[in-house]
């Protein structure tokens, strides 16, 4: 806990295995930046506004890159996006949204909201690297418009 | 005869200045009727011997004073208007008066008796009385009487009674019974003349009329107005007066006096003279002729005049007046009938045009309640129809809520689906991935096999669970309409899934289509599929040849795509668009059974149909018709705006 100020990516994930595969792509992809996952939408809340368990951290030491799924118990992905971008403080944050599907209702509503991008996890795990790959380097041109 | 010359000057003169005094004192003499009596006077005194009127005028002087202021005068009592006596029994009559008249003129008082005309006349014969006021100068008379200057003459007449008729000429007479009056002039008259054998006398004028009148005798002859006025005093209308003419007993009446006195003479004829001259006479005349005589002529003149003048006049405007009439009244009634008939004609059209009205209002109220009776029946029937159409309609809307709610739960299924199924897919795939990397030195070539098969699988599975979505979306997805070039469709998708290999090997000939009213990316699903069926089931064939066309009809638009491919068995064609319905093994061709299923619930939602013809080996062809116009896609376009204008913020 005594680096969490330099965490530079956040991903909120409540699959573990997902997480996993994750961090796996990331790393094979040789990003080395310092990743803290969270669960759920209300850890990512306390852990970006330093609050609940997260309350001792610095409030000014913001993650470079924000790597949101969707669907997450108790907050979902959408209200944690709503919460990210309606504060001055941390709506410049680039969110990267993590769907299973192209439902477009989802894509629509996370648009809406100010997402920045998002990537649409692949079953193939090698697909799922190529688009972390796209996106370490050059992750705007991972931007997959509707 | 110079002198008599001379003294008749002087006389005329003296007339002359006479009348002129008179004139002066207001009596009125007309100018002719005063040369007239002038002249008269002049005839008298020639007839005169002129020693008697010398004697006269020169010893005259002396003997007026010899004359008697008084004479004794006899009047007879009936001879109208004459001589008669008034109701106290003195002596009256025209006669009377003008004597009276004259005598006073020369200043003489006269005593007046009355007697029967025989008596008075042998009186004066005798010298009882000095004159007579009325004797007819006849040439017997003059023996005995000598006569003044004639003051009035008097015609005779015959009088028979009414209805005589044989009596028209004086010869007539000659055997009849003839009436006169004793003396009278009359008398003397039909024995002079001898006018009858047998002439009866009379004392009166009066008798001789009763005997007449009671049928004794023929006819009684007197002077004509002296019998006229006493008829008419008397009252008899049975007598009447003939029209015929008696020349010889024209008589001249005048004063007489005994023969041979000649003083009285003179000095009657000079009072004569005298109220000739001043008028007198006149008044006398007038009052016993004037107003009678007068009266008489009038009325006998306004009988004529009535009789002979306004009685024709009258029948004649009588005659006219009725002609008048008969023609005005035949005219108005030309009129009148004419106005009946037309009236008539009118009443007639009238009442036709009536009976034609009252059919037409009862052929019209007839049709009214037909068309009345009718409305009520669709009246009826539309309420019925009405609640039939309420009843469906709360029903579709009670299915339409089902349908809703179905498709929410589809959509959160498909939802659950795309997330939650697909998640333990990932972990399967990543961790097999894992395990094939991490721990290859220790996997033999049979094991990294399975690790594939694994990982392929779970491909396969993605591409159900894509696909299952895919055919959700689809059946849920807006309809956003637009015409669109097919031929220009089917060749962009062909170039895009075709690999370079196929383009090749394949013939394709894509047909100038007619464009099709649809939704763009829809039917791009549709040519998508279709080809690519197309593609993978000539890959096995030796002919790869595909034909893509259209025909058309007033309704439809008929697309096809033939392949000379693998085909399939006709007997299993209704399996051909069901949902992971396949013809084919997995082995023969990959695929998840989901493509025709989503051409088929594309072209529905368009409105057409899709239908395929084949043989084993012979090839398939696909048929999809899409109708001209596509009423059923407008239904969509609102809520396709919905979602295009979620577009247009999802861009911004």
């Amino acid at each position: 806990m005594e680096n969490l100020s330099e965490v530079e990516i956040l991903i909120i994930e409540d699959n573990q295995n997902d997480a996993e595969m994750a961090l796996r792509a990331l790393k094979q992809n040789k990003v080395t930046n310092k990743v803290l996952v969270v669960n759920d939408g209300e850890h990512a809340l306390d852990y970006i506004f330093a609050k609940g368990k997260f309350a001792g951290r610095a409030k000014n030491a913001l993650p470079k890159i924000i790597l949101l799924d969707l669907k997450l118990p108790r907050i979902d992905g959408l209200q944690v996006l709503r919460e990210i971008k309606n504060n001055p403080a941390t709506k410049v944050i680039p969110v990267i949204m993590l769907t299973s599907s192209k439902e477009e209702k989802d894509i629509i509503q996370s648009y809406k909201l100010g997402v920045n991008s998002y990537i649409i996890k692949p079953v193939d795990f090698d697909k799922f690297v190529n688009a972390i790959r796209d996106l370490g380097m050059y992750w705007l041109l991972l931007n997959q418009h509707p | 005869m110079r002198q008599l010359l001379i003294a008749d000057f002087v006389l005329k003169d003296s007339w002359v200045e006479k009348i002129q005094i008179r004139e002066k004192t207001g009596l009125l003499i007309h100018p002719g009727m005063r040369n007239k009596i002038i002249y008269f006077l002049l005839l008298i005194f020639y007839t005169y011997p002129a020693q008697n009127v010398f004697s006269q005028n020169i010893s005259g002087d002396t003997e007026y004073s010899y004359i008697k202021d008084k004479i004794v005068i006899a009047s007879e009592p009936d001879y109208p208007p004459y001589c008669i006596v008034d109701d106290n029994g003195n002596a009256d009559g025209f006669s009377v008066d003008l004597f009276k008249a004259a005598a006073d003129a020369v200043g003489m008082e006269v005593d007046i008796k009355t007697g029967i005309w025989s008596t008075i006349r042998q009186d004066l014969a005798e010298g009882k009385v000095d004159a007579l006021p009325l004797v007819g100068r006849t040439p017997e008379r003059e023996e005995l009487f000598d006569f003044t200057l004639p003051y009035i003459s008097l015609h005779g007449a015959i009088f028979v009674r009414d209805g005589t008729r044989d009596i028209n000429s004086l010869e007539d007479l000659k055997n009849k019974e003839i009436l006169v009056m004793e003396g009278d002039n009359a008398e003397e008259f039909v024995r002079r003349n001898n006018i009858s054998g047998k002439i009866f006398t009379t004392n009166t004028f009066k008798e001789a009329f009763h005997k007449l009148a009671n049928g004794e005798h023929d006819a009684v002859i007197m002077q004509r107005v002296t019998g006229i006025n006493l008829l008419d005093e008397m009252g008899l209308r049975s007598i009447e007066a003939l029209n015929l003419q008696l020349p010889e007993f024209r008589q001249d009446f005048c004063f007489a006096v005994k023969k041979g006195d000649y003083i009285l003479l003179n000095r009657l004829n000079e009072g004569l003279s005298i109220v000739i001259a001043d008028g007198t006479y006149e008044e006398i005349r007038l009052k016993w002729f004037g107003p009678g005589v007068k009266e008489e002529l009038t009325f006998r003149d306004i009988l004529l005049i009535v009789v002979y003048i306004f009685v024709p006049m009258f029948v004649l405007m009588s005659v006219f007046w009725i002609i008048f009439l008969r023609r005005q009244v035949r005219s108005q009634t030309r009129v009148l009938n004419n106005e009946i008939t037309e009236r008539k004609e009118r009443e007639a059209e009238l009442r036709k045009l009536k009976e034609e009205l009252e059919d037409q209002v009862a052929d019209r109220t007839a049709e009214l309640q037909e068309k009345v009776r009718k409305l009520d029946k669709s009246q009826k029937d539309l309420l019925n129809l009405v609640e039939d159409l309420n009843t469906l309609t709360a029903e579709l809307k009670k299915e339409r809520r089902k349908l809703e709610l179905s498709n929410k739960e589809l959509e959160a299924f498909s939802y659950s689906v795309s997330h939650d199924l697909r998640a333990p897919l990932r972990a399967i795939n990543g961790f097999a991935s894992f395990l094939s990397e991490d721990y290859s030195d220790k996997i033999d070539e049979e094991g990294k096999r399975y690790i594939n098969t694994i990982r392929q699988n779970t491909a396969k599975m993605d591409q159900l669970i894509s696909d299952m979505l895919n055919l959700s979306r689809i059946t849920r997805a807006m309809i956003n309409p637009g015409l669109v070039d097919m031929s220009e469709v089917a060749w962009s998708i062909y170039h895009e899934i075709a690999s370079e290999e196929e383009k090749k090997v394949f013939n394709i000939t894509i047909d100038k289509m007619r464009p099709a009213e649809c939704d763009l990316s829809l039917i791009k699903q549709v040519w998508q599929n279709l080809i690519d069926n197309a593609l993978k089931y000539s890959s096995k064939s030796e002919e790869k040849r595909i034909l893509i066309g259209s025909e058309s009809d007033t309704q439809e638009i008929v697309y096809y795509i033939k392949d000379s491919g693998a085909g399939f068995n006709e007997k299993y064609k209704d399996k051909l668009f069901g949902v992971f319905q396949r013809l084919h093994t997995e082995n023969e061709f990959q695929g998840t059974g989901v493509g025709l299923a989503i051409v088929q619930r594309i072209v529905h939602r368009h409105g057409g149909k899709v239908w395929a013809e084949s043989k084993i080996n012979e090839g398939a062809t696909f048929y999809f018709s899409l109708p001209r116009i596509n009423p059923d896609l407008g239904k969509n376009k609102e809520s396709l705006a919905d979602i295009k204008s979620e577009d247009n913020d999802l861009h911004q």
